[in-house]
């Protein structure tokens, strides 16, 4: 049991205190709920370069990592479609220069042409260095503009190579404005602390921030697809790869669980079915991998594979789809539903282990509606029957709610 | 709003005056287990650590495909009913090996503690290595060994470590294509029967520990006798390639990746915690002089780092970073004058005093819970020293001069020993 205690200052920040007294350390979680979702279309990568500006001096503190790392902090963020997440840790007896710090950047930043010019080369470094550099690297670039056609989820958080050239100091200004804040954010704060305390200082630090009344903004619904689309791009890589991906639920539908626990009979570990079919039986693939994109609206569930060499696509697709028929007609087994529920539980308590992860994984609860969530996943997914499963699989997966890229290599004709 | 003073808070400076100690005890067939109790979860991790790495082959792949081969069946179960097994109670089987060791971790949910030590001896220490699933093994791992090559991060690595520590050396010889399809069961079974042995194990547990805890490992673990076999002989010291400039040209890259260092001392000479100090200053955290000037000044790369590593036979310091293909010269050139300026000039108050606040305090983060301690227990084990290392580390953090960082930087990063490898 994970116990905490929420409360909300009048600017609408809304901080969750964990009492932690076995490690010295504290976290800082900072959920703002901005991610690509929000960008304009023909400035996409905006949210994710601006997270990297986050760093870049605020109006009373030039050089924030210098600051933290000085009182012994650690500290790193992520952006993806839905979210943009500060977090870090430091010595418990030195948390209120995180409050400084967080609270100095959420009121406001000071932005210049020099630190977006250098943002922007960085960032752009990241992009060759994730998904251009890589083999398959730009393989999820390909997926979401095939599956997404009116949904933002269309464009990867990364963005345009062109987009992220052309943004200027407005753009950014406007970005910040119109997203960041303290009514547009959770503050998770766990570990060593007292949770008095905490509340206390977290008025003194962020209490006098204006709230900026930021609108949710409406977002037009996918609208569901009704033909199976296909993608073929040739590219020099060792091996010819598929990835398929199938519209889902939003991350907050019952189906989700249903889904995610399917996907862990399929692939996960070593006796998924997909592995060791295909992996280990059959040696068609020399690897291959199911899982959900986790998106808060309705995302994707991607199956991926490499083919071995001298395996045609025919082939390899027919046998992934006698998998998936194979869930939907026959029965699964208990100890095949006992083996996916004892592996996610193990995984959850794990995850537990780690006050960086507490803290992350309460932000993000709170996210999706109340951070005590946390405390009833486990019985949740334990709930899941087979019948549950082969229903979502049966809603789900089906070809006209699929898209599939051929991602071939250049030697394999 | 904006005219009120943001007065910074006073920074308390911590410090590491105790760490945790490690229970030290012994199953019945003289494995030593060393102990690390604590955390709120219910939860255990076991480290098998053997001396079956790198060092300890006489082909190459030899010690990455045992460990790899070890479920894939074993002399009462087959490779399908292992793998069901751990899934089933939630184990997490996690083989990995290095240039002097190979490990297995598991972690499971204590109660299941029982069926993991079975399932494990058995995985463990009755392996089949079947033929046909080796087979199949080296296959997929031949396509992602070509995949990686394509990866220009690969290619520098790969000659770095061929130059400085030779391409004849366990620690310096590349794996080739060849190698993949030249491995029979029969170098498995030999290299198992060498080196998998109760005297070449040691094991690390950590997290809740019960008071049956140690007695279920002797009756499953402490219950494996080997007969003692003669094991190849430790190598000798690598030496490094004379050539030390290469340049790995791939037309179509968009980056490319660096590579520079050199072999150095062991963690047992008395100034490496004083080097790990100042390779932290030039390139180990996100605040250090290389990430500052190459990243946050000058937009070449997203990120760069510089590793210390210390083995069995000898060290090594290693800069490395992927850049923008245009700024490979500049790059470097960067990265020549920041060690240089470590050298000459003596660090500023201001800046000594954040490297030694975030350096204690990430000591105090490496023995945050069991599992950060027991890892942290692992590195100075592996140096055959103890936790006092630790100590005198932190001393050292709390104690060195901006004149020993200029002597360390003349002694362990002379530029003409440098070997500066690039790809792309």
């Amino acid at each position: 049991m994970i116990e905490f205690r929420r409360h909300i200052l009048d600017n609408g920040l809304k901080i969750i205190v964990h009492e932690d007294k076995s490690t010295p350390l504290a976290a800082v979680s900072l959920l703002y709920l901005v991610g690509s979702r929000d960008e304009n279309p023909q400035l996409t990568g905006l949210a994710h370069l601006f997270e990297h500006l986050m760093f870049r001096g605020s109006e009373n503190i030039p050089d924030f990592d210098d600051q933290l790392q000085a009182a012994g902090g650690e500290n790193n963020a992520f952006t993806n479609s839905d979210i943009t997440n500060f977090y870090l840790t430091i010595p418990a007896v030195n948390l209120e220069t995180a409050f400084w710090l967080e609270a100095d950047r959420m009121k406001k930043l000071n932005l210049t042409e020099d630190s977006l010019e250098n943002q922007k080369m960085v960032v752009l470094e990241e992009y060759r260095q994730s998904y251009i550099n890589q083999p398959y690297g730009d393989a999820t670039l390909l997926l979401r503009p095939l599956a997404f056609k009116v949904h933002p989820y269309r464009w990867h958080t990364i963005g345009e190579e062109l987009h992220i050239k052309k943004v200027t100091l407005k753009d950014a200004k406007d970005f910040f404005y119109s997203h960041y804040g303290p009514d547009n954010c959770i503050m998770v704060v766990a570990g060593n602390v007292k949770t008095d305390e905490i509340l206390r200082k977290a008025e003194k630090w962020f209490g006098k921030i204006r709230m900026r009344n930021i609108q949710s903004k409406q977002l037009p619904p996918e609208p569901p697809q009704q033909e199976e689309r296909k993608l073929t791009v040739t590219k020099n890589v060792p091996a010819d790869a598929i990835f398929k991906a199938w519209h889902i639920c939003g991350r907050n539908e019952t189906d989700f669980r249903n889904l995610d626990l399917l996907t862990d009979i399929l692939a996960g570990g070593e006796s998924g079915r997909l592995y060791t079919t295909l992996v280990r039986d059959k040696k068609m693939f020399s690897y291959i991998n199911a899982y959900l994109t986790g998106d808060m609206d309705p995302g994707l569930l991607i199956i991926q594979g490499r083919l071995m060499n001298g395996v045609n696509y025919d082939v390899a697709e027919r046998e992934i789809d006698n998998i998936l028929k194979e869930i939907q007609e026959k029965m699964i087994e208990d100890n095949e539903m006992q083996k996916v529920k004892n592996k996610f539980e193990t995984d959850f308590v794990t995850g537990m282990v780690n006050i960086l992860n507490k803290a992350v994984n309460l932000s993000q609860y709170e996210m999706m509606g109340d951070a005590g969530f946390i405390n009833r996943e486990i019985e949740n997914y334990l709930g899941v029957t087979a019948e549950m499963i082969i229903k979502s699989a049966l809603k789900y997966l089906k070809n006209n709610n699929c898209s599939t890229l051929y991602y071939k290599s250049l030697n394999s004709n | 709003m904006s005219q009120e003073k943001s007065i910074k808070p006073e920074i308390i400076p911590v410090t590491l005056e105790q760490i945790q100690d490690v229970k030290i005890s012994s199953l019945s067939n003289n494995v030593p287990v060393y102990l690390v109790d604590g955390g709120n979860e219910d939860i255990l991790k076991i480290d098998f650590i053997f001396r079956a790495g790198l060092t300890n082959e006489e082909l190459p792949l030899q010690s990455s495909a045992t460990v790899q081969m070890l479920t894939e069946g074993s002399e009462s179960m087959s490779a399908d009913e292992i793998k069901r097994q751990l899934d089933y109670y939630g184990i997490t089987f996690a083989p990995s090996f290095e240039r002097d060791y190979a490990c297995i971790s598991l972690i499971f949910l204590n109660k299941y503690i029982q069926e993991a030590l079975g399932l494990c001896s058995e995985i463990i220490f009755r392996p089949r290595f079947p033929e046909e699933e080796l087979k199949a093994l080296m296959n997929r791992k031949l396509q992602w060994f070509l995949i990686d090559r394509e990866r220009v991060s690969t290619l520098a690595t790969e000659h770095f470590f061929e130059s400085i520590f030779g391409k004849n050396h366990p620690y310096g010889a590349r794996i080739n294509k060849e190698d993949f399809t030249r491995i029979t069961p029969y170098n498995l079974r030999d290299f198992h029967s060498k080196n998998y042995t109760p005297s070449s194990l040691s094991i690390i547990v950590s997290g809740k520990i019960h008071p049956d805890t140690v007695k279920l490992l002797d009756n499953t673990i402490g219950k494996i006798i080997f007969k003692a076999i003669e094991k190849k002989r430790s190598p000798q010291l690598p030496y490094s390639e004379t050539t030390k400039k290469t340049d790995i040209t791939r037309k179509e890259a968009v980056q490319s990746a660096l590579r520079i260092g050199m072999q150095t001392i062991r963690r047992t000479n008395p100034e490496f915690p004083a080097l790990q100090i100042v390779n932290t200053l030039l390139g180990g955290y996100f605040g250090s002089r290389l990430m500052k000037n190459l990243r946050e000044i000058k937009g070449y790369t997203y990120s760069i780092s510089s590793y210390l590593v210390s083995l069995e036979l000898s060290g090594y310091i290693m800069i490395a970073t992927e850049v923008g293909k245009k700024h490979k010269s500049g790059a470097l050139n960067e990265i020549i004058k920041e060690i240089k300026i470590l050298q000459k000039k003596p660090v500023q108050e201001s800046e000594l005093q954040m490297l030694r606040n975030y350096m204690m305090s990430d000591l105090v983060r490496m023995f945050d819970g069991p599992f950060a301690t027991a890892e942290s227990f692992r590195t100075v084990w592996e140096s055959g020293l103890d936790f006092n290392y630790y100590l005198k580390l932190a001393d050292k953090i709390r104690t060195i001069t901006p004149d020993e960082i200029i002597h360390i930087a003349r002694t362990y990063y002379n530029i003409d020993d440098l070997y500066v490898i690039t790809a792309g």
